[in-house]
């Protein structure tokens, strides 16, 4: 009988022990940020950083850092209207470029007065030069150095011979400090995003001696940095705190004293962390919980535009006729092209849309994705020319899919026997769909293997783990794969420059392999006043040579000219199947008031004000 | 007797030390065959920055000789290299702040499931199909047959949602309370139903009727020969649970977001980080065979009838 009742108060006691604990947790993580104290905001949007070394990162969630931590020539903001535009922030104003004869054009930048790093050492000219030169470097050899493509000089630096050793290893970018206070730089040709390339994080500016230490980027204690604040600690992978730079020159605009990076990629864990109250922002959504999410929570749960596409991409070389097909050589590659732009009809973007990715995307018919803005400021997707009644290659609307679909098979039974009892082709080869391991790619998977089943098209479905997906998609080891692609600057080049033969996201194998002998291309620049004509020419003799007459072209409106012919030619091969334009989803609390984010995904809390 | 027990204890380190070797040889081919790399991401990087990144790590040698210089560092300098992912961070520094979180995590969660396990158990068999034991093993039924993430996101719903009194992310110690109960309940619930039924098994020993006899009183039973002697398979499970907990359970890690090494190992396999993966693999496999060799030498603590083999 003892024992029963020393048991029972000993649990008793557990049970109160345990109850004063959890309430004692609790109490401190509720209070909120009154009015008079300074303003204080908990946000997550991933876990982690891989890096937030400016030169380094490549990557959203530290870009997004970084643009609070350091003050470049220029910055995203917000109008009153709302409206995004890049501004003067370092520099005293963004001067127009000044072109030379030889076609290079020079901007001279002053800097502004006052600029202090968080060391409290002045922010000179000199740093620039610097920082921009190591960030192209060939010692640094950073995934972004290619930001700095445009700079005169870039070219010289990463120019290699056969044996792959750099030829001119003294060259360096046409960047120079004049004085502390003017830095002058000289690109190689006009650039029509060079001011956003001004607010990209690849070109803040580091000190040389802080730099010095390999490991300085992963410690308050050695992170200097000029912009509007400064790091204030780092628990790694729990927890990074940045509070306001006083010496920053536009400190008094800034609204938040201290924003709370808590560092977590679990989506179910920032959703709970979102509805408790202890998080204002959270950038990612578990896929499962979107429908509810924009029923219970309308004012607070956003999908934005973001500038990029999610597709499907064909391996060029993957050989897709009946296997009794008497076409060959040229005949046989442009029924390829054919028979690809007919499947991809086959597809009803909008259901992929609406009940599966449900982010609000948009369904997509062109590669370079809704954003990106053409030379006259209007949505470069739009105007693709095919026709006016759709935006894009195609029509992706619900009411154009009963023609696609009929135009999709009309296509295919020119090369495809076609059993009319059925409605199912009989000899189509069967293909394998390569996707990465994940939820929402493998039902988009399932999706098109229906809908090619649907026409006797037999589609099996493969996953591999991420770094292996990569590899075996980079390999061109695969039949057709998921894809999706991100641009890191609005302009459509960094949509387009990525199907070059030699480029290293040339998933597709464009001019590789057996497509490496393959003339079929033809380019005709001459109604744009270039000399370039080429016909039944290979993918280098056509594609390559375009990408690189955009990239020297300094006539803005030839350019986008010459832009839209490259997609043109590109959607022409069938290789790409757009499917949808991502958006990013995210959750923001009502009561936050000022916040925005870019269309690269960087999100911007230095405005924000938290009310209630 | 004491001189076989070093001799033993010293052929069960050099036993540890060898399993370690296996480990870190196996882990090391393995993790190099597999496809894809540290510098292979979504966005293709020019063979020449590729080149420049692999020769900075060392990474355009010769596999064998990687290895031996690995070997070398490990061995000579304790040196586990930087992490390829993280840049400018060294592996031995996040494995120890993971560590850190996942080692307070773990211990405590050990500590209490091991306490209130024995207790629960060694109540349930004294008050053998009384309420009391029966209300116990339906609990114990419930938490031993509910996995970790169930159990978790339950907890999160009910305390963190509902009632709000507790964080949902462990980056404070607050926060630590629902992953420490997540992690306890599972091993609570099998030590209780184990020392049940080994208490069960020891109080029907011919010892036991023979103290009763003697007059010896219900409390020195209990707690002279038959705890002590009920304890045997909770040992045995002791070592490899306290091993497993304390390295991390990637599970409660993710769903509370504690910074732990679990989450580190994990991803470390899918960045292909290669020095991450073996510091993480060495540290966890070092900590299991520890865990095993400890629990070996209690046993015969526990009951000296058990010979070393």
């Amino acid at each position: 009988m003892k024992m029963k009742k020393v048991i029972a108060l000993m649990l008793a006691a557990v049970f109160v022990f345990s109850l004063a604990a959890c309430n004692g947790g609790g109490g401190g993580e509720s209070s909120q940020s009154q009015s008079s104290e300074p303003t204080e905001i908990n946000v997550c949007i991933a876990s982690e950083p891989d890096t937030i070394d400016p030169a380094l990162n490549s990557a959203v969630d530290g870009a997004t850092l970084l643009a609070h931590l350091f003050s470049g020539l220029a910055k995203w903001e917000q109008d009153e209207n709302g409206k995004l535009q890049i501004v003067a922030d370092a520099a005293k104003e963004l001067v127009e470029g000044v072109p030379n004869q030889d076609g290079t054009i020079t901007y001279t930048y002053t800097l502004r007065d006052g600029l202090k790093w968080s060391d409290g050492k002045d922010v000179t000219a000199k740093d620039y030069e610097f920082s921009w030169k190591r960030a192209a470097s060939t010692a640094l050899a950073a995934d972004y150095g290619y930001m700095f493509e445009v700079v005169d000089g870039y070219d010289k630096i990463w120019e290699t011979n056969d044996k792959e050793e750099y030829v001119n290893p003294d060259a360096e970018l046409n960047v120079k400090a004049v004085d502390d206070k003017t830095l002058e730089v000289t690109l190689a040709n006009s650039v029509a995003y060079w001011n956003e390339l001004l607010a990209f994080p690849a070109y803040f500016p580091v000190r040389e001696d802080v730099v010095s230490n390999e490991a300085w980027a992963t410690d308050p204690s050695t992170y200097v940095c000029n912009g509007p604040y400064k790091l204030a600690s780092w628990e790694h992978n729990s927890l990074i705190t940045l509070e306001k730079n006083a010496d920053y020159p536009d400190a008094d605009s800034i609204k938040m004293d201290k924003i709370n990076f808590y560092l977590s990629d679990d989506a179910n864990n920032m959703l709970t962390n979102f509805k408790n109250g202890t998080w204002a922002l959270i950038d990612d959504v578990p896929t499962n919980e979107i429908a509810n999410l924009k029923k219970d929570y309308p004012d607070e749960f956003f999908d934005v535009g973001q500038i990029g596409t999610y597709y499907v991409c064909w391996n060029i070389n993957e050989k897709i006729l009946p296997e009794d097909s008497k076409l060959e050589g040229a005949e046989a590659e442009t029924a390829k092209a054919e028979i690809r732009n007919a499947v991809a009809l086959l597809l009803d973007r909008n259901y992929i849309v609406d009940q599966i990715a449900q982010g609000g995307e948009i369904p997509a018919s062109s590669f370079v994705a809704m954003g990106l803005t053409d030379a006259d400021g209007s949505e470069f997707y739009k105007n693709t020319g095919v026709s006016k009644d759709f935006d894009g290659y195609f029509n992706t609307s619900a009411d154009a899919l009963d023609a696609n679909f009929a135009s999709a098979v009309e296509t295919l039974k020119k090369y495809y026997n076609y059993d009319e009892s059925t409605k199912k082709f009989t000899n189509f080869p069967s293909m394998t769909y390569l996707y990465n391991t994940n939820e929402n790619h493998k039902a988009i998977g399932e999706y098109i293997q229906s809908a090619l089943a649907n026409v006797g098209i037999t589609l099996n479905l493969e996953n591999q783990e991420w770094a292996t997906f990569l590899n075996t998609r980079k390999q061109g080891d695969y039949s057709i794969a998921r894809n999706g692609w991100l641009a890191d600057y609005n302009d459509p080049i960094s949509f387009l420059d990525m199907w070059t033969t030699a480029s290293g996201n040339n998933d597709v194998q464009f001019g590789k392999g057996d497509n490496a002998n393959v003339a079929i291309y033809n380019l005709d620049l001459t109604d744009l006043g270039f000399e370039t004509k080429v016909e039944n020419g290979t993918w280098a003799e056509t594609y390559d040579v375009l990408i690189s007459t955009i990239k020297s072209c300094t006539d803005n409106d030839k350019r986008y000219k010459l832009m839209h012919k490259a997609e043109d030619m590109l959607m022409g091969t069938g290789c790409i199947c757009p499917i949808y334009f991502y958006t990013d989803t995210y959750m923001l609390s009502k009561n936050v008031k000022g916040f925005f984010s870019n269309p690269l995904g960087y999100k911007y809390f230095m405005y924000c004000t938290v009310e209630g | 007797m004491n001189s076989k027990m070093t001799f033993y204890i010293l052929k069960r380190i050099f036993l540890a030390i060898f399993t370690v070797w296996v480990v870190i040889t196996v882990t090391f081919f393995v993790m190099h065959a597999v496809p894809g790399g540290p510098f292979v991401g979504e966005k293709a990087t020019t063979p020449a920055v590729q080149a420049a990144m692999e020769a900075k790590y060392g990474l355009d040698k010769p596999v064998m000789e990687q290895y031996f210089t690995y070997l070398k560092d490990i061995v000579t300098k304790f040196d586990f290299g930087p992490s390829l992912k993280q840049r400018g961070r060294m592996v031995i520094d996040i494995i120890f702040d993971g560590m850190k979180t996942s080692m307070v995590l773990g211990l405590i969660a050990a500590g209490i499931s091991a306490l209130f396990g024995i207790l629960l158990g060694a109540v349930a068999a004294l008050r053998r199909n009384k309420l009391i034991d029966r209300i116990i093993m339906v609990i114990t039924t419930a938490f031993v047959s509910m996995p970790s993430f169930i159990m978790g996101s339950l907890l999160l719903a009910l305390f963190a949602i509902e009632l709000q009194i507790l964080p949902a992310n462990g980056s404070t110690p607050a926060g630590l309370i629902l992953p420490i109960v997540t992690l306890a309940l599972y091993p609570m619930a099998y030590i209780t139903r184990l020392t049940r039924s080994s208490m069960l098994d020891v109080l029907g020993q011919d010892y036991i009727r023979t103290a009763k006899a003697k007059g010896v009183s219900g409390r020195d039973i209990i707690f002279g020969h038959a705890l002590k002697n009920s304890l045997i398979p909770v040992i045995t499970y002791l070592g490899p649970m306290l091993a497993y907990i304390v390295t991390g359970s990637l599970v409660v890690e993710q769903i509370f977001a504690v910074p732990g090494i679990g989450r580190a190992f994990v991803s470390s396999i899918t960045n292909r980080d290669y020095p991450m993966i073996m510091g993480t693999t060495i540290i966890l496999a070092a900590l299991i065979v520890i865990m095993n060799l400890v629990t070996d030498i209690l046993y015969k603590l526990v009951d000296p009838r058990i010979t070393l083999e």
